[in-house]
């Protein structure tokens, strides 16, 4: 009997096909031209930066807007991505070829991670231009307030540009995970929506862990504080807006707290969908 | 592409049973019960049966997209469930969807590659296939501007892309007008010519008669009967005489003659040509299968 060997080739076709389609649909273009939008009228927004220095407005307003749209886009994309498979049933065709399972899952969520790493990369360039023209102006404008020349370092924007986009890969992760198990799209995109709001509300459950009165409390809140990943830690927006350098490790960090959570969203995906019924 | 020995049946189902849980009180409902059959290679296998009487649902436990409640199923030797079980296997699904972003070209090439072909094999190959299907000047357009009959000949050609000994059709000529049944009927007997394996599922009974070399007739998930098509179409201790028209004097004469011999004369009929026939007579187009070489 000739073997099957899990193919990265097979889960790398099936990602390329999901970011064709994604990138051909209304919802995918709608979400991104908004938020570039935004960001490239962010000088209109000045009034409203409730006090804070002009450029750390802008970055905030920017990092904001790939946070916002980004999750939308994130969560939407999963559920509309591999609902349409499943209820179009080209999942019944794909998977009659010599597919494995895991293989459509991880090329799902490929398709799904580079969606959000374009989104990610359009908006972070966006604002990096953006950020400069402003900065060049204020040069102009105000040199006793730039005595050492600009203030803004384009690495440390980068990497908070890829510290936000791989906050959208966990999400996604997390939102394939309900998809591998859930019967509807709606079921999908809300549940997606709750490990959002928790994701980023986790730090408060790690602290009812550390302080709670009861053990039931504790154990609640530990369990939350373990099991979904802490959004806070993704965020370096403030560092890049105040000119503060962007610490390289906890950029490392995060990089293998995301990949670990990643990694257990995706192979608990894979078990649930092992024996799902197509 | 090639799975199992060679004399194994391409298909091999023992005591199958599929059971669905209906409702929240989950409720089983048997979707197929106790089927056993053997396909065996180079054969046109057709399975019929009213909607519900568990055809699909047989294919998708073949192909490994359920897992059966009970029993077991094997494709050339290897089990149903294993994705090397598909390696051999190309499957049109009924009422195919395919990607609507992709054109007919790139939707064969990506179920191509998927299958394993690669380099300079792959466009040759496709549009061998889209050429076997009639669809090489469509070939270039959107999927979602394809009407229902080029749907499914797209879908035999991804079915074929890879060259599998066993081809299983789940309605394929559902929605599709007499010339395209025509064309996907000399489809099916070109890869019988080729040795490939067939199985075939259609309400198109005339359709089945005329390619299937067996048939199996499912009703409510169980297996009502099965056999070959001419043993089970022929009415053995009956003939019939195809002659040119006889006068009643004739007729007469021949009733005598019979009843000399101890038989009799129980119908004089003029012989009907099919409707189908003659409507692509009159038509008068032939099967893109053949107008551009078959497979």
């Amino acid at each position: 009997m000739t073997r099957v060997p899990f193919s990265f080739t097979r889960a790398r076709l099936i990602g390329q096909n999901t970011l064709l389609e994604a990138s051909r649909q209304k919802l995918f273009s709608f979400l991104l031209l908004l938020a570039l939008s935004l960001v490239a009228g962010a000088q209109g927004f000045r009034d409203f930066n409730f006090g804070a220095p002009e450029l750390k407005f802008l970055a905030d307003l920017g990092y904001g807007a790939m946070a916002f749209f980004g999750a939308a886009l994130t969560v939407a994309a999963t559920a509309q991505l591999f609902f349409s498979e499943i209820e179009n049933r080209t999942a019944l065709t794909l998977l009659a070829k010599p597919v494995w399972r895991a293989e459509f899952i991880l090329g799902k969520y490929l398709g799904i991670a580079a969606v959000a790493a374009v989104f990610c990369v359009l908006l972070t360039g966006l604002l990096a231009a953006v950020l400069w023209a402003r900065e060049g102006s204020l040069l102009t404008e105000f040199p006793e307030a730039f005595p050492h020349g600009r203030t803004l370092h384009f690495a440390d924007l980068v990497a908070a540009g890829y510290v936000q986009w791989l906050k959208l890969a966990v999400l996604a992760a997390f939102t394939l995970l309900v998809a591998s198990f859930s019967q509807t799209q709606l079921y999908t995109v809300v549940t997606g929506f709750f490990v959002l709001v928790i994701c980023h509300l986790q730090y408060l459950a790690q602290d009812a862990s550390a302080r709670g009165d009861s053990v039931f409390a504790r154990a609640v809140a530990g369990a939350i504080g373990l099991l979904f990943p802490n959004f806070q830690l993704f965020n370096l927006a403030e560092n890049v807006g105040a000119g503060v350098a962007v610490p390289w490790d906890r950029v490392a960090h995060v990089s293998v707290y995301a990949l670990g959570y990643v990694v257990a969203a995706g192979a608990l995906a894979v078990y649930s969908f092992r024996k799902r019924e197509i | 592409m090639s799975a199992g020995p060679s004399g194994t049946p391409a298909i091999e189902l023992r005591g199958l049973v599929k059971d669905f849980a209906v409702g929240l009180r989950g409720v089983k409902l048997r979707a197929v019960d106790h089927l056993s059959l053997r396909v065996e290679p180079g054969q046109v296998y057709g399975l019929l049966g009213p909607n519900g009487s568990g055809k699909s649902t047989t294919i998708k436990i073949i192909l490994g997209l359920l897992e059966p409640t009970a029993g077991e199923c094997a494709v050339f030797g290897v089990p149903g469930g294993r994705v090397e079980a598909r390696l051999a296997v190309g499957y049109l699904p009924e009422s195919p969807y395919f990607y609507r972003h992709l054109t007919g070209r790139e939707l064969v090439q990506f179920y191509a590659r998927i299958c394993g072909l690669s380099g300079a094999r792959v466009p040759a190959r496709v549009a061998e296939v889209i050429g076997w299907v009639g669809l090489t000047e469509a070939a270039d357009r959107r999927i979602g501007t394809y009407s229902k009959g080029m749907l499914q000949r797209i879908g035999l050609a991804q079915a074929l892309v890879h060259d599998p000994r066993l081809v299983i059709l789940d309605e394929p000529t559902a929605g599709v007008d007499p010339v395209g049944a025509a064309a996907i009927s000399a489809l099916i007997l070109n890869l019988k010519a080729q040795g490939k394996t067939v199985l075939i599922t259609s309400h198109l009974l005339a359709q089945i008669e005329d390619i299937c070399d067996r048939v199996a007739i499912l009703d409510r998930g169980q297996l009502i009967l099965e056999g070959a098509v001419r043993e089970l179409v022929g009415v053995a201790d009956r003939q019939a005489l195809v002659v040119e028209p006889l006068s009643p004097v004739q007729l007469g004469e021949l009733r005598v003659w019979l009843a000399a011999r101890g038989r009799t004369l129980e119908a004089v009929e003029t012989p009907r040509a099919r409707l189908d026939r003659i409507f692509l007579d009159h038509v008068g187009r032939t099967a893109p299968a053949k107008r551009e070489g078959g497979p």
